[in-house]
């Protein structure tokens, strides 16, 4: 809308807000006292055909983000030059990493956090989604197709596992029915293929769990799962072996830009001197872009809570699985009032509610997920788990599948995911700073995305840096990742023969998951060794079951520290200041 | 080790060393399979006394407890494999395989008959549906035993404990010792869970307030915890709201209960009691499976190592006579009425002697003069009268049940509910 109309539809919000239009992008300013005001201001904004983004900058009194910074400071980077600085090492950042050493091209990837993956990386529920629910001419949907074409092929490259079980939505009545008979007649036209509209019987036949008050739903082929994080860390790893540099535990602080081009990118660890940049920084790309004076766009982070079941009822699902937007479940029915209004303004409000669907989610360990919800918040970093929310997603759940327990549950996690007021993601080339490259807004479906932005803006950086340099293809590149075993996956036979090679795979360390001492070893010694607890929880799983490292952390503790060369007291959990143990007593 | 025994043991703690001990003196070809590089289970953690004044009417550590047991196994001869975890387990007809791996390789076993001496893991913090950030510095009080105690670290500076257990008052009294300072036991239950002599020696011995009714509900920090969010509870353990404060400190232990670790048994289709958490089991500890029996705290989570130790002797003896001579069940039904909180055994062998069966039983309440009765149609078969009871402590009784029918109801009635000061039917 016009910025008139628009500035006095934000008055009737607050009085303190004013709207103006900057670098072709509608900027909000002005100060007030509860975030939905934010958000729903910055909602409002939103005009794709006038501006090129939202620039939200309306503060929240008496709140201040937080930054969660590493616990180093050193000059390791000082001075360091390289062609291409991603900043980011989430699943896209990773991504892009690898795809750029296709060529020979020096590659540095910094992240903020003590691994890769730290983020919404490591915090979603890792479904390869196929895309019918984004409108066409969405860069969400041209990446999640494009992405989802190449999941299977990279996951065997990387050797991440990969599941092809499809993904459920099922109906209520016949007219949410008749939703999905037109959700499937587009998705052709979306380029998404392998949809079918099902009774509930044939719904059955591949997820016999579809609750019995639903009338059928849309089986989508081609959705499939994998292991988020271990994804994210293959990558990695992979673009390591290919000779991309990783240095984690460092924040992008500043960056100097000169006549359109940025000169130099200040961390904690010194200043770095890139040809190009890539901003693939999550949660905070809006701060980067700002710093590169490439922003059009903000995030406003918006947090989902996952529940982790146990593998014993992994089995109450077989696909992912969930509701239309649209389905009200028995117990929403009731809540309402009976009047035809209510029931279209609890649909209504059920369709916006910015999440997929709270679903049940088979997942490539065996157990199951339920999540997530979505909320919006302040503050970019709070992973924070809330009673409530599990509470209300379980219930919501446990009318779906009735047969879920509480008693079941092993863990929950928080994870916030980054979109921005126009829910599409900013993959481009840099509008007024020649040389960085926007991979931003990235939420779902960014990581069944990550691996099609990554080839895109690796293209763009290509031609890019083509205009002064003669960049060469990478011939040496191998796209396999020289991946540990993995003794689950192997035969009786084939674990017999691996032991006799190294008695460490017959010693089981995390009793739980069955994960064995030489598995933690080969963790520590990977291409990307990071030696936290934390980080071999999610390479190699020992705490991740159900006695959630009470029995395993001692002994892991006693590896890390061993491979390390460093004293038992040193090992952390996580981030540097996340001790475990405060000494010998 | 061979490729077939008689009796397999799976875990080397105090009720898969008595097993194999008594199987072995019933002529039995014993493997015990232990996960670990040493026997002893938990024990070797536990390194404060109080251990076998039951068994051995002396008050023992630990190591020394699991050390006798041990001792005697290895001059019987008895074959061990340490270092060892069970695969798979496969049932036919008759007989067990399990497949074991270690640092010699894979090995498949079969056997006739199976104790399963699994012991039993601690719920977490998630079980107990605590929730905020996630920080280092949150333990369950059996993991922090573990770091003190075997790896010799200080976990803990300034200490909050979740739950009255008693791993955790036990670790009250140990990171006091070790010069940590304890701010709190906080108890979401109106009443203790652990022995009143632990809370009398590791509590208030050492002025370590216990806050009863009152929970943690969220867990502050970003990196090492820094502070709990404490709570008082309603009486159906619910947090209150506008009840919360914060109490600073770097470490949270929880003493939340223990869950029996089952996962082989239900892996071998061994049905599980939802009282007990533990197999269903005849008098014998023989569980609804021919050939398989359960011991210890993987079948009852017990609260003495005297009563776990007896258990896996039971379990064992039994074990090689059915391994040895075969068997022919008839199995009746114990059911648990008014009072009783769960029980073991849940069934009896009719075919078997029934003039000495051992229960051992928990308490719904906190109950005085209350008796407990075996009855059958209506027909009080025994009875045996008690001066308290409380969940916190088993009861362990013996009682003829020859005269019985197709069932016996065991219940608790006619005593004084202290907790809700009432009188209790």
């Amino acid at each position: 809308m016009k910025l008139d109309r628009l500035q006095r539809e934000l008055r009737k919000l607050d009085p303190g807000i004013t709207a103006s239009e900057k670098d072709g992008c509608v900027l909000l300013e002005g100060e007030v006292d509860d975030y939905a005001t934010i958000y729903a201001a910055g909602k409002l904004a939103v005009d794709k055909e006038r501006y090129l983004g939202v620039l939200n900058d309306i503060a929240l009194r008496g709140f201040t983000q937080e930054v969660v910074l590493p616990d180093v400071e050193d000059d390791l980077l000082e001075g360091t030059t390289c062609d291409v600085l991603v900043i980011g090492g989430g699943v896209t950042g990773c991504a892009i990493a690898r795809e750029l050493r296709r060529h020979q091209l020096d590659v540095l990837l910094v992240e903020k956090g003590p691994d890769v993956a730290s983020g919404q990386s490591s915090r979603n529920g890792g479904v390869v989604h196929v895309g019918v629910n984004f409108s066409k001419g969405s860069q969400k949907l041209s990446y999640c197709v494009r992405g989802n074409a190449m999941y299977r092929k990279l996951s065997h490259d990387l050797h991440v596992p990969y599941e092809n079980k499809g993904q459920v939505t099922f109906a209520r009545t016949k007219a949410e029915m008749l939703a999905l008979e037109y959700v499937h007649r587009t998705a052709l036209d979306k380029g998404v293929v392998g949809t079918k509209v099902m009774s509930l019987e044939e719904l059955r036949e591949i997820e016999p769990s579809v609750p019995d008050w639903s009338v059928g739903g849309l089986f989508m082929g081609t959705a499939g799962i994998t292991n988020p994080h271990l994804m994210t860390i293959a990558l990695a790893e992979n673009a390591v072996q290919n000779g991309a540099r990783v240095c984690l535990d460092t924040a992008v602080l500043d960056m100097t830009v000169e006549d359109g081009l940025i000169t130099a990118v200040k961390t904690n660890r010194g200043t770095i001197h890139p040809k190009a940049v890539v901003n693939a920084a999550g949660v905070y790309a809006d701060v980067i872009a700002q710093m590169a004076d490439d922003r059009t766009f903000t995030i406003h982070p918006r947090v989902g809570t996952n529940i982790v079941m146990d593998k014993k009822v992994g089995g109450l699902v077989r696909t992912s699985m969930g509701k239309t937007p649209f389905t009200l479940t028995p117990s929403q029915l009731e809540d309402i009032p009976d009047n035809p209004l209510s029931f279209i303004k609890a649909t209504i409000a059920s369709a916006k509610s910015h999440t997929k669907g709270i679903a049940l989610i088979h997942t490539v360990d065996g157990n199951m997920l339920v999540g997530p919800h979505a909320e919006e918040t302040p503050d970019r970093e709070d992973t924070s788990t809330d009673r409530t929310a599990v509470e209300r997603i379980f219930k919501n759940q446990q009318e779906v599948q009735p047969d879920l327990s509480e008693a079941d549950i092993i863990a929950y996690f928080t994870g916030v995911r980054s979109p921005t007021y126009e829910e599409d993601f900013v993959v481009r080339p840099g509008v007024r700073t020649r040389n960085v490259f926007e991979a931003a807004g990235i939420q779902s479906p960014g990581l069944t995305a990550a691996p099609a932005i990554a080839v895109d803006i690796a293209r763009w950086v290509r031609t890019y840096l083509s205009e002064t340099n003669d960049v060469q293809v990478n011939e040496a590149f191998d796209p396999v990742r020289h991946a540990a075993p993995v003794l689950a996956e192997l035969s009786l036979e084939e674990r017999a023969a691996l032991i006799k090679e190294n008695p460490d795979y017959g010693t089981i360390v995390c009793r739980c998951e069955a994960i064995s001492k030489g598995e933690i070893l080969d963790a520590l010694r990977s291409p990307l060794p990071v030696y936290t607890v934390d980080a071999v929880k999610r390479r190699v799983r020992p705490g991740m079951g159900r006695c959630q490292g009470a029995f395993c952390l001692p002994s892991v503790m006693r590896i890390i520290a061993d491979e390390a060369g460093i004293p038992y007291e040193d090992v952390v959990k996580g981030s540097a200041r996340s001790r475990i143990v405060f000494g010998p007593k | 080790m061979n490729d077939s025994y008689d009796v397999m043991v799976i875990g080397g703690g105090p009720a898969g060393l008595a097993a194999a001990i008594a199987a072995h003196e019933g002529g039995a070809a014993v493997l015990i399979v232990e996960r670990e590089a040493q026997l002893g289970g938990i024990l070797k953690q536990c390194v404060h006394d109080g251990f076998g004044l039951e068994r051995y009417g002396e008050a023992l550590t630990g190591p020394e407890y699991a050390a006798r047991d041990a001792n005697r196994v290895n001059e019987l001869g008895i074959d061990v494999a340490t270092g060892t975890y069970v695969l798979d387990a496969e049932r036919s007809d008759g007989t067990c395989t399990l497949t074991l791996t270690n640092a010699d390789g894979i090995w498949r076993v079969t056997i006739k008959t199976l104790v399963l001496a699994t012991g039993c893991r601690e719920r977490t913090a998630r079980q107990v549906l605590i929730h905020g950030d996630r920080p280092s510095g949150v333990f369950t009080a059996g993991c922090a035993q573990n770091l003190v105690n075997l790896q010799g670290m200080l976990p803990a500076h300034r200490v909050a404990i979740l739950g009255s257990g008693d791993i955790g008052l036990i670790m009250a009294r140990r990171l006091t010792l070790e010069g940590a300072e304890v701010v709190g036991v906080f108890e979401a239950k109106p009443q203790p869970s652990g022995l009143p002599r632990n809370i009398a020696q590791c509590l208030d011995d050492f002025y370590i307030p216990l806050h009863l009714s009152t929970t943690v509900t969220r867990t502050l920090g970003k990196d090492r915890l820094e502070a709990v969010e404490v709570c008082a509870v309603d009486d159906q353990m619910r947090p209150i709201a506008g009840t919360e404060r914060l109490v600073e400190c770097d470490t949270l232990l929880l003493s939340v209960g223990l869950i029996p670790e089952n996962e082989l048994a239900e892996r071998l289709g061994v049905p599980l009691s939802p009282l007990t958490h533990g197999p269903i089991v005849d008098q014998h500890l023989q569980t609804e499976v021919d050939g398989i029996f359960a011991a210890g705290n993987c079948l009852f989570v017990n609260d003495l190592v005297d009563y776990v130790s007896e258990q896996g002797r039971r379990a064992g003896a039994e074990a090689a006579r059915v391994a040895l001579h075969g068997q022919n069940r008839m199995l009746a039904q114990v059911r648990v009425g008014a009072g009783v909180a769960s029980c073991i055994p849940q069934r009896v062998d009719r075919e078997a002697d029934l003039s000495e069966v051992t229960f051992f039983l928990r308490s719904a309440e906190t109950y005085r003069k209350v008796e407990v009765m075996f009855v059958d149609k209506g027909e009080v078969l025994q009875k045996r009268r008690l001066v308290a009871v409380r969940p916190s402590e088993a009861v362990r009784l013996t009682v003829d049940l020859n005269e019985m029918g197709d069932d016996v109801w065991v219940s608790m009635a006619g005593g004084t509910s202290i907790l809700k000061g009432r009188d209790h039917v």
